[in-house]
């Protein structure tokens, strides 16, 4: 498998985010985008350095079953199946996203960054799963939905750390992936939080705490 | 090398206290005893240094480079006094601000103090831009939160937020400074400056420090932060507060103009009309007050306006290359810094007595005390010889080096500011006295005029006990003054480099006239005083003691006395900040008569803090920036993001 086709089925995956009003389905897309980032380095044909080895086995361990296991039980805490009415529809969002992929192919071209990486697809793939991320976390309302929003995010920062992956310590990736899990972990005791707070998971109440 | 390890070896015995009294477990005595040592280990090393003039130093890697501390007269000048109030403060906060008060926090108060006078130490044998700034900082933040022990008063609250957005301008023009500094000099380290082609640069840096440390020391402008902080401070924490903090402004204007290879012309007028200008509208502003410990405040800017006079006269005298002028104007700013730090930390233990025994910090709540607090009124009466700057109390003296000093320029020919300063200094001085005639006249003479006057008593001896070895240090400093002579030509010295030792020379004669005119009437006023206890078989010693004579009436009513307001009355026009409403009588039968007088600080309360509040105001229209939604703080973000990258996308096509 090349890497390319598994940088085109994250882009992909993006789209299908976007657009999606089930929080569920949500998830489960943000779980295979993980596990496919997390096969990336082996596509790259990686797999002789053992700390690649272990970091792949960690990344698709966290995001592939630690992750969705504390998001579900979020899920079956607050009994949240769909994002109802977001800041953004879901057409528009998914022309911005196009939009914001676009632009990641032309801002990528002119990044000047080091040449030496095979995979052209890398960067602009990056800067464009950063965008999702970015555009989930300000157009939904329901925090579950922004906790999705942020793991994309997150995998975007990881997408672009693959450029250095053969550098890059072991120990920054795994301070990454613990970033990750700790953050999750804390947004879904908050959302029972709000839940039992404002008896909603609807981030918008979170207003009314400001000063 | 051994002065400087004694000075750090005190800063962190204090700051060992101030950790150890954070400690709910440990005994108080411990941090005490902490704190104790290493102010005497400080001013031993201060003593010595001021004794033999030597200079140790400390070199040690710091922040890729060397930093440097050093231990000169200057630096001992001013950390004699700090480690002197700072001491003895340790002993009167003891019952002054006891651990178990229901209201305050005694723990945190313990713990700044001790962290201020380690920082105020650091402060004064630093040689390193950043060092400096690090410890100035801290001292700026340990003084803020002091001054906060109260904050359970929104009035208090008030002040210390002023004055920490006032100590954190100061430090941005400080940190200018230090960076100019830095830049002329080709490293952090401050040394002399060869004598360069760019006096324009020279300029800047005594200006920039001159700007920032006066907002420190409580020049003119800048000092509208003093009285409401020094008031609501705790008074052990006003006295090291007054008596040292507001000094270091000082001792940073003396530093940074050391450094400098000349002094720019005009540097030196402009600060003694500066001097003069605050130390005018400081003792105005004191006679107007009614909260005595905010009449101490207005008069710390008074005295810090009189060491500003000096200070102005030994830069012009340095400008003019006039070593005469230079050792007087130098010297007799060090010797006032001196004199002040020992009686206004007096005057605020004895206001803090009061408060102690009172409550209040209403003067016309008090009066009569002197019978009711009799060691406290006895200890407090040098200091308000003192201030007044009357014989033979340690102030007169050092007011002797600036008149001599004024005079002399007088006939040197820069008559203007020197014939201005004269006339302030000697109108400073009338009215500082007739605001501590106030000042004690309202607060021990007299009958009580509430109910918490009348109840007043003696504090515990651990209060008294400061106060008296202040009294002691204060008269012995008047009447040995020829002994100090020495010393404070080395510290002029370090000051003005290259100068030569002349006040030992040139006062010696004056000061033994001086100091002999004051041991004559010392003896005389003690003769006196025993030949009228002898012969006075007087109607005093028998009965009970019969109320203040109040001209021939037989029922003495409190409400009838002299206020505080008759005495400031005559000097109404002088002090711009008090507004008096009175409703006259007219009729026959009148209303009731009214006055009511009400006192805001000129350029804090009626110039600034009304334009303030407008800002504020104004600034409120950004707050539509912060709605409270998530989702919109990461749109600011992202669209950070995307501006960043736009900018790196256009970046070549616009700049080619």
């Amino acid at each position: 498998m090349s890497p390319d086709f598994l940088i085109a089925l994250i882009l992909l995956s993006n789209f299908t985010l976007v657009a999606t009003s089930r929080v569920n389905k949500a998830i489960q897309i943000a779980v295979i985008q993980g596990v496919l980032l997390g096969l990336i380095p082996l596509a790259m044909g990686l797999g002789r350095h053992p700390h690649i080895l272990f970091m792949v086995a960690a990344a698709i361990t966290v995001k592939g079953w630690l992750i969705p296991f504390l998001l579900r039980r979020a899920i079956k805490e607050v009994q949240i199946h769909r994002e109802v009415d977001p800041y953004i529809g879901y057409t528009v969002s998914l022309m911005l996203c196009a939009l914001g992929t676009g632009l990641s192919l032309i801002l990528a071209h002119v990044l000047p960054l080091k040449g030496g990486t095979q995979v052209i697809l890398l960067v602009p793939a990056a800067l464009a799963t950063l965008f999702t991320g970015f555009l989930m976390l300000v157009s939904r309302r329901k925090a579950l939905t922004q906790v999705v929003g942020y793991l994309i995010l997150e995998n975007g920062i990881y997408l672009f750390g693959l450029l250095l992956v053969e550098d890059m310590p072991m120990l920054v990736e795994t301070g990454i992936l613990l970033d990750l899990f700790v953050g999750v972990f804390v947004m879904g005791i908050v959302i029972n939080h709000i839940r039992t707070a404002f008896d909603s998971t609807d981030t918008r109440h979170l207003a009314e705490l400001k000063d | 090398m051994l002065d400087v390890a004694l000075i750090l070896i005190a800063a962190c015995s204090w700051i060992a206290a101030a950790l150890l009294s954070l400690n709910p477990r440990s005994d108080e005595r411990w941090s005490r005893w902490l704190g104790i040592i290493g102010s005497i280990l400080a001013s031993a090393s201060a003593v010595h240094v001021l004794a033999s003039g030597a200079i140790s130093r400390l070199e040690f890697p710091f922040w890729r480079g060397a930093a440097r501390l050093e231990m000169d007269g200057l630096s001992a000048a001013f950390l004699l006094p700090l480690h002197l109030v700072a001491g003895l403060g340790v002993v009167y906060g003891k019952a002054y601000w006891p651990l178990n008060l229901p209201k305050g926090a005694g723990r945190s108060l313990r713990f700044q103090y001790g962290l201020l006078v380690a920082a105020m130490s650091m402060l004064f044998v630093a040689r390193h831009g950043l060092l400096f700034l690090l410890a100035w900082e801290l001292m700026a933040i340990s003084a803020f939160l002091l001054i906060a022990t109260d904050h359970e008063t929104p009035e208090v609250r008030r002040a210390s937020w002023v004055y920490l957005v006032s100590t954190h301008t100061g430090t941005a023009l400080l940190t200018a400074m230090v960076i100019l500094l830095a830049h002329r000099n080709g490293g952090l380290l401050w040394l002399p400056l060869p004598a360069g082609n760019s006096p324009g640069l020279d300029a800047w840096i005594l200006l920039l420090a001159i700007a920032g440390f006066s907002f420190k020391a409580g020049l003119l402008p800048l000092h509208f932060w003093l009285p409401s902080a020094h008031a609501s401070a705790p008074s052990h924490v006003s006295a090291i507060l007054s008596a040292v903090m507001l000094k270091t402004g000082i001792y940073g204007i003396l530093r940074v103009s050391a450094l400098l290879p000349s002094i720019p012309w005009g540097f030196g007028s402009a600060l003694l009309a500066l001097g003069a200008l605050s130390a005018v509208y400081g003792v105005g502003n004191a006679l107007a007050q009614r909260d005595y410990k905010r009449l101490l405040a207005y008069s710390s800017i008074e005295n810090l306006g009189i060491i500003a006079m000096g200070v102005g006269l030994g830069l012009s005298g340095r400008a003019n290359h006039d070593p005469w002028l230079v050792a007087l104007g130098f010297g007799g700013a060090i010797f006032h810094v001196w004199n002040h730090a020992i009686f206004k930390s007096l005057l605020f233990f004895g206001a803090g007595s009061i408060l102690h025994a009172t409550g209040t910090r209403d003067m016309e709540a008090l009066g009569g005390l002197a019978s009711r607090m009799p060691r406290t009124a006895l200890l407090m009466f040098p200091a308000v010889l003192a201030v007044s700057a009357l014989p033979p109390f340690n102030a007169f003296l050092s007011e002797w080096f600036l008149y001599r000093g004024i005079f002399s320029s007088l006939t040197r020919g820069y008559p203007w500011s020197a014939a201005m300063a004269l006339v302030a200094l000697a109108f400073t001085g009338g009215l500082a006295a007739a605001a501590f005639a106030k000042f004690y006249g309202i607060l021990f003479l007299g009958s009580p005029r509430s109910p918490v006057a009348e109840h007043a008593h003696d504090p515990p001896r651990a209060m008294l006990l400061p106060m008296a070895a202040l009294a002691c240090l204060s008269l012995g400093t008047g009447l040995a003054g020829v002994l100090l002579l020495p010393c404070l030509d080395r510290v002029v010295a370090v000051v003005a480099p290259g100068s030569a030792a002349m006040l030992a020379l040139g006062l010696r004669a004056d000061m033994r006239l001086l100091v002999g005119a004051e041991a004559l009437l010392l003896v005389c006023g003690l003769l006196a005083f025993l030949w009228w206890r002898r012969s006075g078989s007087s109607p005093m010693s028998e009965g009970p003691r019969p109320p203040t004579w109040d001209c021939g009436y037989a029922v003495a009513v409190p409400r009838a006395e002299y206020s505080g307001s008759s005495f400031s009355d005559a000097w109404a026009p002088l002090q711009l900040g008090l507004k008096a409403r009175i409703r006259p009588i007219t009729a026959i039968f009148p209303n009731p008569a009214v006055f009511r007088s009400e006192f805001r600080d000129v350029v804090g309360e009626m110039i600034l803090g009304p334009r303030m509040e407008r800002l504020a105001v104004r600034l409120l229209r950004f707050r539509g920036l912060q709605p409270g939604y998530l989702s919109i703080y990461i749109l600011y973000v992202l669209l950070a993001l995307l501006g960043a990258f736009l900018w790196m996308f256009l970046r070549g096509r616009l700049l080619g």
